[in-house]
This record gives C-alpha cells, sequence and structure tokens, in this order.
C-alpha cells in the first residue's frame, strides 16, 4: 500500500515524444485512471511504473522509494495485461501461484492463497485446466487473480476489459469496481474508454499528446471540463460543439442566430459546448432554433436527433416516447445553466 | 482426354525421375545388402548370402562398431553444442535482444557454405605450417602450440566437431529466433512483474514455450549429424587411422575403396533404423494437432 509520485516523467522514442515532462501524485488506495486516444502515451506511463519501460528523463516514486533503477521483480506492483499475459504451458492454478512461487512464498501457504483469490475471482473450478480451455473473460478473471494472489504496493491495469464483448465487460466492470473498493489497494488503471474510467475511477486523468489535459474526479471531468478535448472526449454521445460569436452577452450562430445569454464578454469567434442532455427539443416554433432533422434514432431508454445546424451536425437527446422522422423540422432550447464557451484557437475554456 | 489422364501425364515425368533416381537405388540396395555383392567378383551381385553382411557388421567387424561410437558421440556433442551457442545467439540476438538485427544477416554466411568446402578450409586452416587457427591456437594456448591438430586422434575429432557446430549455428540460430519471436511478449512481461529473475523468466516461462520449435531443432540436427559425411571426407578423410571414421565414411569405404558394395548395403540400412525413429519423431512434432 502506498502513494505513487511521478516527477517530471519524460518519454521519448527518437523525435518522437510519448510522456511529456509528466508529474502526478497518486494517493495512497486510491483508484486513478489514466484515459486518453491510442498514443496519448497512457500505457507508457504505466509500464514506466512497472518497470517495463526505461523513462528517459523523470523520477518514479513508489511508497518512499525512488524505483527508477529497480527492475520490475524488486517495484512490488502486480500488473494486468491486455491479452491478459497469462503462461499457456501451466494450469490455472500454476498461472495464479507464480507470483507467489518466485517470490519464494513457503509452499503450504500457496494453495490457501491461490484458492482465495479463485474465489474472489470466482474460478475455483477452472483450476487444473490450461488458459486454452477458458472463455475470454475466464482468462480476464485469471489475469485478475493473479494479481491479487499477493498483497503489492500498487495494481496496474493495462486497457484490462478492451479484449471482451461488449456485455461482458459491463459485468466484469462492477465486479472490478467491488473488488477494488474491498482490496483498497493503490490502483493505476489504463482505458481509452470513458464509461470505464467515469465508473471506476476516484479520479481521472485525461492525456492526450504525451500530456495530461485534465485531472479530477469524474465529475469534474464531466461537468466541469477545462478544454476542447476533455470536452469532446467524455460523454456519450460527445458534447456538441458549436461554432459562433458572443454578441452583447448573448451566443450568435455562425449564420446569425441570436441565441442564449451567456455570461461572457464579446468575442468574434467561440465555440459553444452543450451536452445532448442538456437541449430541450420541442415541436417546430416552439424553441431558440428550428433545425431539420438528418437523422432520428430510438434507442429505447431515449431518442438521438441529429439535426442540421447550419453547416455543422449536432445531436440532442429526445424523451424517449418522441416520434420524427427524417426531413421533419423540430426546434431546440439549449439550458443556459449548463454551456460551455471555449476559445478556438486555444481550446482552453473561457466560461 | 479426360482431365484426369492430363493431370497422371503431367505428373509423370517427375515420378519417373524420383523413381529412378531415389526408390529404385534404394529397393536396389536392400537386394543387394543380402548378397555377396563384391565389385571385384563378377556374377557375385546376384550372389545371395541371406542375413550374413548383417551379422557379420555386428560380430566379425570391430571397426563397424567404432564408427558406430563415432558417429554417436559426434551426434551427441555437435547436436548438443550447435543448440545451445545457437540458443544463446538467439535470444542475444531476437527482436528485444542485445544485438542489433542487422548483425543476423552476418550470420547466415557459414550456412551459405558447402560442408565439403568448410571441410577443405577447416583442414587449411588446421595445417601445422600456415594453418592460421593452428597459429591462433599456439599463441592463445602455449601447450597446443606445437601440436598436429589433425594427426591427433582426440583433437582430429575435437576439429571435426568444431567444424560442424560452426557450420551449422547460422541455421539453427535463425529457426530459434523465428521460435523466440512467437513467444508472446506480454508472458514474458507478465513473470517479470510477477517477480522473477532473468534466469527465471527464460527457465519457465521463455524455454516451455519455445519448446516444440527446440525439439524440432534438435531432431533436425540430430538427422544431419548422423548422416554427416562430405564434411569429415574433406577434413580428415576419417582419419588418422579410424578415429574420425563416421558410419557414412564407414559406408562409403567399404563399398568404393574396397569394392564390397554388398556389404557396405547392409550397414546403410542398419543405419536406417535410427533415423526412422528420428523422422517420426520430427514428422509427429511438425505436423502435430494442437
Amino acid at each position: 500500500m502506498a502513494k505513487v509520485v511521478l516527477k517530471n516523467l519524460t518519454k521519448r522514442w527518437g523525435d518522437f515524444i510519448g510522456v511529456d515532462n509528466q508529474s502526478l501524485d497518486i494517493l495512497d488506495k486510491e483508484f486513478l485512471v489514466l484515459l486518453g486516444p491510442s498514443g496519448c502515451g497512457k500505457t507508457t506511463t504505466m509500464r514506466m511504473i512497472a518497470g517495463l519501460e526505461e523513462p528517459t528523463e523523470g523520477e518514479i516514486w513508489i511508497g518512499d522509494r525512488k524505483v527508477n533503477d529497480d527492475l520490475p521483480k524488486d517495484r512490488d506492483v502486480a500488473m494486468v495485461f491486455q491479452n491478459y499475459g497469462l503462461y499457456p504451458h501451466m494450469t490455472i492454478f500454476d498461472n495464479i501461484a507464480y507470483p507467489l512461487k518466485v517470490r519464494g512464498t513457503p509452499k503450504a501457504d500457496i494453495a490457501p492463497r491461490v484458492q482465495k483469490a479463485a474465489e474472489q475471482v470466482e474460478l475455483t473450478e477452472f483450476l487444473h485446466r490450461k488458459p486454452k480451455a477458458l472463455s475470454g473473460g475466464q482468462r480476464q478473471r485469471v489475469a485478475l487473480a493473479r494479481a491479487i494472489v499477493r498483497t503489492p504496493k500498487v495494481f496496474l491495469m493495462d486497457e484490462p476489459l478492451s479484449n471482451l464483448d461488449a456485455k461482458l465487460r459491463v459485468t466484469m466492470r462492477a465486479e472490478l469496481k467491488h473488488l477494488s473498493r474491498a482490496l483498497k489497494i493503490t490502483t493505476i488503471y489504463v482505458t481509452h474508454d470513458q464509461i470505464e474510467a467515469m465508473t471506476l475511477a476516484d479520479r481521472v486523468a485525461v492525456m492526450k499528446n504525451g500530456i495530461i489535459q485534465q485531472l479530477g474526479t469524474p465529475d469534474e471531468i464531466y461537468n466541469d471540463p477545462t478544454n476542447l478535448f476533455v470536452a469532446g472526449f467524455i460523454g456519450s454521445p460527445a458534447m456538441n460543439l458549436i461554432n459562433g460569436s458572443v454578441q452583447d452577452g448573448h451566443f450568435v450562430t455562425t449564420g446569425g442566430t441570436k441565441l442564449v445569454r451567456v455570461a461572457a464578454s464579446d468575442r468574434a469567434q467561440v465555440v459553444l459546448g452543450v451536452r445532448a442532455d442538456d437541449m430541450r427539443v420541442a415541436e417546430e416554433g416552439q424553441g431558440d432554433i428550428d433545425v431539420r432533422i438528418y437523422a432520428f434514432e430510438n434507442t429505447g431508454e431515449a431518442t438521438l436527433l441529429t439535426v442540421q445546424w447550419g453547416k455543422q451536425r449536432v445531436i440532442a437527446k429526445g424523451d424517449r416516447h418522441l416520434r420524427k422522422d427524417q426531413d421533419d423540422v423540430v426546434s431546440i432550447s439549449l439550458d443556459p445553466d449548463h454551456l460551455y464557451l471555449f476559445d478556438p484557437d486555444t481550446g482552453n475554456r473561457i466560461t | 482426354m479426360r482431365d484426369n489422364t492430363l493431370k497422371y501425364l503431367l505428373v509423370l515425368p517427375a515420378v519417373l525421375v524420383v523413381f529412378a533416381t531415389a526408390i529404385w537405388p534404394l529397393i536396389e540396395s536392400l537386394r543387394l545388402s543380402f548378397t555377396v555383392g563384391r565389385l571385384n567378383r563378377p556374377g557375385s551381385l546376384d550372389q545371395y548370402l541371406g542375413w550374413e553382411n548383417y551379422t557379420w557388421a555386428f560380430s566379425q567387424e570391430p571397426a563397424f562398431w567404432n564408427s558406430v561410437w563415432i558417429t554417436a558421440i559426434y551426434t551427441v556433442l555437435t547436436v548438443a553444442l550447435t543448440t545451445l551457442l545457437a540458443l544463446g545467439l538467439a535470444m542475444l540476438l531476437a527482436p528485444g535482444g542485445r544485438f542489433r538485427s542487422g548483425v543476423q544477416t552476418l550470420l547466415i554466411l557459414p550456412f551459405a557454405m558447402s560442408p565439403a568446402l568448410i571441410g577443405v578450409s577447416f583442414r587449411f586452416m588446421f595445417n601445422p605450417e600456415f594453418g592460421l587457427f593452428d597459429a591462433f591456437f599456439g599463441v592463445m594456448i602455449p601447450p597446443l602450440a606445437d601440436v598436429s591438430w589433425l594427426a591427433d586422434p582426440i583433437l582430429a575429432f575435437a576439429v571435426c566437431v568444431m567444424a560442424d557446430v560452426w557450420g551449422w549455428i547460422p541455421f539453427l540460430t535463425l529457426v530459434l529466433i523465428g521460435g523466440l519471436a512467437s513467444v508472446p511478449q506480454d508472458t514474458i512481461e507478465a513473470a517479470q512483474v510477477d517477480g522473477a529473475s532473468g534466469w527465471r523468466v527464460f527457465r519457465d516461462v521463455t524455454l516451455p514455450q519455445l519448446a516444440p520449435v527446440l525439439a524440432v531443432v534438435i531432431i533436425l540436427k540430430s538427422i544431419f549429424s548422423l548422416k554427416t559425411f562430405d564434411q569429415i571426407f574433406m577434413l580428415t578423410n576419417g582419419g588418422p587411422g579410424t578415429a574420425t571414421q563416421t558410419l557414412s565414411h564407414y559406408i562409403y569405404f567399404n563399398g568404393m575403396k574396397y569394392g564390397q558394395i554388398g556389404y557396405a548395403a547392409s550397414v546403410a540400412w542398419l543405419m536406417v533404423i535410427p533415423m526412422i525413429f528420428l523422422t517420426y519423431a520430427y514428422a509427429k512434432f511438425v505436423f502435430r494437432k494442437d
């Protein structure tokens, strides 16, 4: 059990910068998610913490020890790999027991501990099989059991759910959350799936191009994005980003329609961010602006309306009983309490 | 003409060539192994002896047993040394190993040489008067300064082993590099994080996953070592005396030099026995359903 501190961590391959001068404090017992698109440096950051990749510059501290020069085996971390990394020639029992065996755990202790870890992930009936004979979800559980069979200082999880089918992913996500609450061990979790990040994390670090864009609780990341990238990355469907300007304290579209009141001084160029949830759909003429429906989707729990807004398309969420068709005209109103304005040049939040 | 007939007509030339150069000589050698079969005695090629050639080899010929032992020791030594050295090299040269992969191209060179040529060049290099290795070992290990390598039974055997290992390392290394590349990297990394040292990662994770390729390599090399002929023929010609006379060389000498074609054929068929076992094992590993 320990906190993890990254100080000015940098990883370069020639001219390519994987992680750029990154500092981060991960608290003891915290569940921290590194979230970002592929190539953003999240996995590289985790691999450097594990010791599988050597930092070009900077320091890594686990607990009160600088581990830069320690081999992976001496860092006392446990890792779950994206492709599970199970030993194909060993039985499930031996797979789970391996971290105990190589660390010289007395033989008598191994069996009960493997049994306990297997129970925690509900795997007890498969212990004598080989990984090949297991399904993807079961292999995932073996990888988890192998990590929790010891009590390491830190858990590292590299996209552990990304190889599972959608339904299984939801089940495993809940199990992971339950397990992590029960174990209370510092966990660093890498994913590109923002729902995993939102549901699992104590704090999320959103990364892009090797730099953390925003670090905060899932609430903060969702409700208070600091820039265009975070705003666009978090949420499903993604936040609508509408180009326009601010005139007389109102947002004006590029087409010239004066819309809602915003708390900002006049500007020639702004990007308005609004989530699909924060738009109200009404009959033609009864809202702020009339728009034509480009596509109408019924997801069962809600309806999604992709509408043509000048040259842009915007997604609004409607009532689940709403029934419209392509090319119908509806009217949309924006909730003035949940709007975000961004500077289109820097991408930074204005209000 | 029906498609089927044409099909067989088209393969016929190839079948005839294989029959004339491989199958018929094989049958003929089996027949000869049961005859008196002396090249210098007219009619003896059709004079049947029964199993006498075979029993003669076992009971009356110390030279046969000598070459069996030479071949056995030679095979064990060359297989073990080549495999171990090739495995070490492959670990260094494999992706993620310590060396750049450009070295791999250089590595193939010895394998591009014909075994007979390797034999000749090693004979020259161990020549007491102008041999490069002879001089080199003389300087590096002073007690070996005045030895005549190819005139000493044990040293000559060692030189044969050395030449063979040198010639075969590249091929085995390349095969093992391929084998290592197919070991999933995340299993190795998982073991590192689980707490295994470099040696334990190799022993517990890499080696077991490399085992099928390693088995194929060992079996293949055993087959090639068992039938070694041309290299030895050029390097020592079985000498000094019979110190480096492998079975193939013994067969050649009896058949071609002494004209005892029937006897040579019977020994050749005796050599088929271990070959069958090895080939069977090889086929089992290569074509296993897994």
